[in-house]
């Protein structure tokens, strides 16, 4: 596979347990600096795929080139410069804050880091020295987005990393994964949360029975897949009338005008498909199935 | 294998044991058996008998008293020191040697000789310190003693006490639950609470991960065996042979540990490979409690043979040339193992890629 200046290129990336065809023929590509959000539901083949790309499985066919090395040949010298937030909170709970990131610091070479800006980037600067048992599971989270950028990747691969925070916390893991972009990093987001796959991501990828069945921006695919439609709800004497009039329809224009022009005007609603929307017209299936 | 990241991992190990209960407990078992073996069967508690000596003179027989082993000899310049330390209990007898005794023995006048027992102290170490006493007093005269005495031993001459027949089961505690249990516990944790996952996603393999996990057992099994064989009177003369029965004793116990920490899915699954495992591993000590069995048995099991290179060389006294064979026996079985800990490593690999 020749270098494309990609930070991950994939090519026809097949793993099975056993019968089961987990993921089957994927091929993509991330660049330095992009969110890439990975969406399917439960078993789509998300999780295998990462696995693959994090050196913990090996693929049963395809090639996997991440920063212009290859897996598996070269899997030690690429986790050296990746990082991984996982979705389960495996921190050891015995160990404070700063233990765990000392303790993962050294596995990647690095002694005697001051890990300060990293804890108070993520609002665990006066919890750093209390047990992990103790810490909430935002302040896990926060703490295992911070263990995951310990070693400055390169690429970052995060698994539901805002599932289950309150907004404050979910804000500002967000916001990290903004700035580890910012720098440079490659993101791949894996979420069930169409929400946030939108607001993050700059490209996602529709991930369903092991195959990519879209992968492109959320614009695209709204402007691809989605039906653009605006909503018009007007009084008419005693009723409510609703008119919902296609943007992609050649008089669209002239329709709304129409509609907006009579007595009891009451709303006006873009209707804009939601990449939930999208997925379920694609696979037939939602995120939660 | 890289061996920074396993000492990396070994040292978090180490560094974090304290605050883990199953490691306290395997740092204190040995200990505690001891003392509940030693205090039923021996006489750990039991001090030397203590003498007190007074001499106004300038008695040979306080410089034969002090060449004694098993008793402790104690001079004072007081009368009255001597006899409130034996009343404080601070001395089992006190012996009061007056100006001219050695002279006066030698002439045959019969001087008296003051000997002050302390009513709380044991009956047998009185007697001890009475005959001794009497003993050291007979030799100043310079005669041969009036008898010839003839120890005649009853029973089985090679036969060893029961508290020192328990040193097996001992040692066999200290590094099974701190050379194997301690870290196939760790093993079965970090696959419970997913840690492992999150190491292996760094450059450290699974080969640096067991090597840390089998260095933790390496380290507390030679600990707490050296405790456990000081604690009982039983490190012998070698030390380096010794130490290396140990060290085989460890680094055999680290694999099994190893190999059941990864076929053990959970705790529960442990805890019941342990207990019923065990008993493999467990039952050469029964040889050792009851000779008389066909020992024959327990040359079978893996552990008889840094068991008893550890008894031969703690207890009897021998020598690396006594015990080498037995070890290098032991080490067989150690190579043996490594191919068994190879397949389970790739085993772990598994067991983590498909977990969640």
């Amino acid at each position: 596979m020749t270098n494309t200046g990609n930070a991950i290129e994939v090519s026809d990336l097949s793993f099975a347990y056993g019968d089961i065809q987990a993921v089957d023929g994927v091929s993509f590509s991330v660049a330095p600096g992009e969110i890439l959000g990975f969406l399917g539901p439960n078993g789509a083949g998300k999780s295998t795929t990462i696995k693959m790309l994090t050196g913990q499985l090996r693929p049963d066919s395809g090639s996997i080139s991440v920063l212009g090395m290859t897996m598996p040949a070269q899997t030690l010298d690429i986790q050296a410069r990746i990082g991984v937030c996982f979705e389960e909170k495996n921190l050891y709970e015995n160990m404070s804050g700063k233990e765990n990131l000392d303790f993962f610091a050294r596995l990647y070479g690095i002694k005697g880091r001051d890990f300060d800006p990293f804890l108070r980037k993520v609002g665990l600067i006066d919890r750093a020295d209390d047990r992990v048992a103790t810490y909430s599971k935002g302040m896990r989270q926060r703490l295992m987005m911070t263990r995951a950028m310990i070693n400055d990747p390169d690429i970052l691969f995060l698994d539901e990393p805002t599932d289950g925070l309150d907004p404050v916390s979910s804000q500002a893991v967000r916001n990290v994964i903004k700035a580890e972009a910012e720098r440079g990093a490659a993101v791949i987001l894996t979420t069930h949360d169409m929400h946030e796959a939108d607001q993050l991501s700059d490209r996602v990828a529709f991930i369903n029975e092991g195959r990519i069945a879209a992968l492109d921006t959320s614009d695209n695919l709204k402007l691809e897949y989605g039906q653009r439609t605006v909503r018009i709800r007007s009084r008419n004497g005693g009723d409510v009338d609703v008119r919902v009039i296609s943007l992609d329809e050649s008089n669209a224009g002239d329709q709304i005008r129409e509609a907006v022009a009579v007595e009891g005007l009451m709303t006006i609603h873009t209707e804009e498909a939601t990449l939930e929307d999208i997925f379920i017209k694609l696979t037939g299936r939602g995120l939660d199935a | 294998m890289n061996a920074t990241k396993a000492w990396h991992i070994m040292r978090k190990e180490l560094r974090m044991g304290p605050r883990s209960p199953l490691f306290l407990y395997a740092l204190v078992l040995p200990v505690v058996m001891t003392f509940i073996i030693v205090g039923v069967f021996g006489s750990l508690f039991a001090p030397s008998p203590r003498l007190g000596i007074v001499d106004e003179g300038n008695s040979a027989v306080v410089p034969a008293a002090q060449e004694l082993d098993g008793i402790e000899v104690t001079t004072m310049a007081s009368i009255d020191t001597l006899k409130s330390m034996v009343e404080a209990n601070d001395l089992d007898a006190g012996l009061v040697l007056s100006d001219g005794f050695d002279s006066a023995v030698r002439d045959g006048t019969r001087p008296p000789l003051v000997f002050y027992v302390g009513g709380e102290s044991l009956a047998s170490n009185r007697i001890i310190l009475q005959v001794t006493a009497l003993d050291l007093v007979r030799q100043v005269t310079g005669e041969p003693a009036p008898v010839a005495v003839d120890i005649v031993t009853i029973g089985d001459a090679e036969a060893v006490p029961i508290a020192t027949r328990m040193v097996p089961l001992l040692m066999m505690y200290a590094v099974a639950i701190a050379g194997a249990f301690v870290p196939a516990a760790s093993i079965v944790e970090e696959k419970e609470k997913g840690t492992i996952n999150s190491v292996l996603v760094t450059p450290a393999t699974v080969t640096d991960f067991l090597a840390g996990k089998a260095g933790l057992g390496i380290v507390l099994a030679m600990a707490t065996g050296i405790i456990t064989l000081l604690l009982n009177n039983a490190f012998g003369n070698h030390p380096f042979t010794l130490t290396l029965a140990l060290l085989v004793a460890a680094v055999m116990m680290a694999e099994i540990g190893l190999i059941l920490g990864i076929f053990a899915k959970d705790s529960n699954m442990l805890f019941a490979l342990m207990k019923s495992g065990g008993v493999l591993l467990f039952y050469p000590v029964v040889f050792y409690i009851w000779p008389s069995l066909p020992q024959w048995i327990a040359k079978i099991a893996p552990t008889y043979w840094f068991l008893q290179p550890i008894f031969e060389v703690g207890v009897k006294d021998a020598s690396f040339g006594d015990v080498w064979g037995q070890l290098v026996i032991a080490m067989v079985w150690i190579i043996v193992l490594i191919p068994a800990v190879r397949a389970m490593s790739k085993r772990l690999e598994r067991q983590v890629a498909v977990s969640a």
